[in-house]
């Protein structure tokens, strides 16, 4: 009986198809399409930024994007996907970036201090759109740790 | 159809007398196509599909047609705005990642939105695109030619042999590239999470199962003033290969469908306004 319902409502499914929709809207509060746009990027971000603070002598630098990592991964709702790789993104260091940090110790401090500035820019956008409680919380606590790296480098 | 029989006729006793081939003629063109062409508007490190609603968090794209494009666009906020499309009644929003040579941003100078009937069988059922579509063509993450369906070539400079990545064109040419969007849609999302599978490419000269509904194939052609060596161009998402579109149905509905009616589903080739010869 089932079966046959389904069998049927599928049948009519096809002979009036619905009004084509965009994907449901975010619950209020919930994790919608910016919330995830957020994290897929800020993965993406502090992933690259890694290889370019590990040249650096600044412990804190590397601690603050592996926290920020583990943080992040948490608010994933679908296996991650790097959608930005090898994309000129604000505050992301390019390869290229990170292999001239490698021999210029100008370099370094110039890019290292575009990684915080241009993603802290990322931030404030991101702090005004995003309403998921969760995810809003690891924008803050991003924005704690650039703002205060910044002050000490 | 008696006025293009007229024509026919006509052009084909005309081009007897003058010893010319009737193809050169202007008799109605059995090409299924209508166009937008649509410069430059803005730019800006925006995007309201990929990054919705965080501005300042994309690689740099150039944007054409709709003036108001930005990373908080909705199909809501763009409909009743102005752009700057040839017809003016596409509103429609278009963008790709800025060219670059080294660090100088290039703006291409044509741009040209091709809508198509070919790559399936039967154009007479080609339906509109919906309303409020929203769909990104070209691979952005491409790490090679195996992975891309980017397309650069010369203006003007057919010899040079067309690449998924950029080429060196000859003084006095144009660096062209074009991409084919996806024409095939499942009938039922205007998105989807990759912003890529509720639409897909024909088989064989056939939309698959499951994306059932054909609709005109847009292909985007942009011509960029740039000759000489390649070495130093980049995109703000990497290599040429790495060309990718995006593209937010706004044309008012009754302006898409009546361009389909006329010139995709009869297989005529439309001028901007949307009628043929």
């Amino acid at each position: 009986m089932t079966v046959l319902l389904l069998a049927g409502l599928l049948a009519a499914c096809q002979q009036a198809p619905p009004e084509p929709q965009a994907p449901p809207p975010a619950q209020q509060n919930g994790y919608g399409a910016t919330e995830r746009a957020f994290v897929e990027l800020s993965i993406a971000t502090d992933e690259q930024a890694l290889k370019l603070v590990d040249l650096t002598g600044r412990a804190e630098l590397r601690q603050n994007r592996a926290t920020e990592l583990v943080e992040l991964r948490k608010l994933l709702d679908a296996p991650f996907v790097n959608n930005h790789a090898g994309h000129d993104m604000p505050g992301m260091p390019t390869d290229a970036e990170i292999e001239l940090a490698a021999t210029s110790p100008d370099a370094l401090n110039q890019f290292v201090h575009n990684h915080l500035t241009e993603s802290l820019e990322v931030l404030r956008s991101a702090g005004s759109a995003i309403t998921h409680p969760p995810t809003a919380e690891v924008v803050k606590l991003m924005e704690r740790h650039r703002t205060a790296e910044l002050a000490a480098g | 159809m008696k006025k293009l029989f007229h024509l026919a006729t006509v052009l084909a006793l005309a081009a007897g007398v003058l010893s010319i081939p009737v193809a050169a003629q202007g008799e109605p063109v059995r090409v299924a196509e209508f166009l937008a062409e649509c410069p430059i508007s803005h730019r800006l490190p925006d995007d309201p599909i990929v990054l919705p609603n965080l501005p300042g968090a994309s690689h740099s794209h150039d944007f054409f047609g709709n003036h108001s494009t930005d990373a908080r666009s909705t199909q809501q906020s763009l409909e009743g705005q102005t752009g700057n499309c040839n017809p003016v009644a596409d509103i429609s929003s278009y963008w790709v990642p800025t060219l670059y040579r080294n660090n100088t941003a290039i703006a291409p100078t044509g741009v040209t939105f091709y809508y198509l009937g070919e790559g399936v069988n039967n154009p007479a059922a080609i339906q509109p695109m919906p309303y409020g579509l929203k769909i990104v063509a070209g691979n952005a993450k491409a790490t090679g030619d195996a992975d891309s369906i980017a397309r650069w070539s010369c203006l003007h400079a057919g010899h040079v042999n067309p690449s998924k990545n950029f080429v060196e064109c000859p003084s006095g040419t144009m660096l062209e590239t074009y991409l084919d969007f996806p024409q095939c849609w499942n009938g039922r999302d205007l998105d989807s999470s990759d912003h890529k599978s509720h639409l897909s490419y024909p088989v064989a000269g056939g939309c698959p199962s499951t994306h059932p509904v054909a609709v005109p194939k847009l292909r985007m052609v942009l011509r960029y003033p740039v000759s000489g060596s390649p070495a130093g161009l980049r995109l703000a998402s990497g290599t040429g290969q790495t060309m990718h579109g995006d593209f937010f149905n706004v044309w008012p509905r009754s302006e898409m469908e009546r361009r389909v009616r006329n010139c995709i589903n009869v297989v005529l080739k439309c001028d901007h306004a949307g009628n043929h010869g």
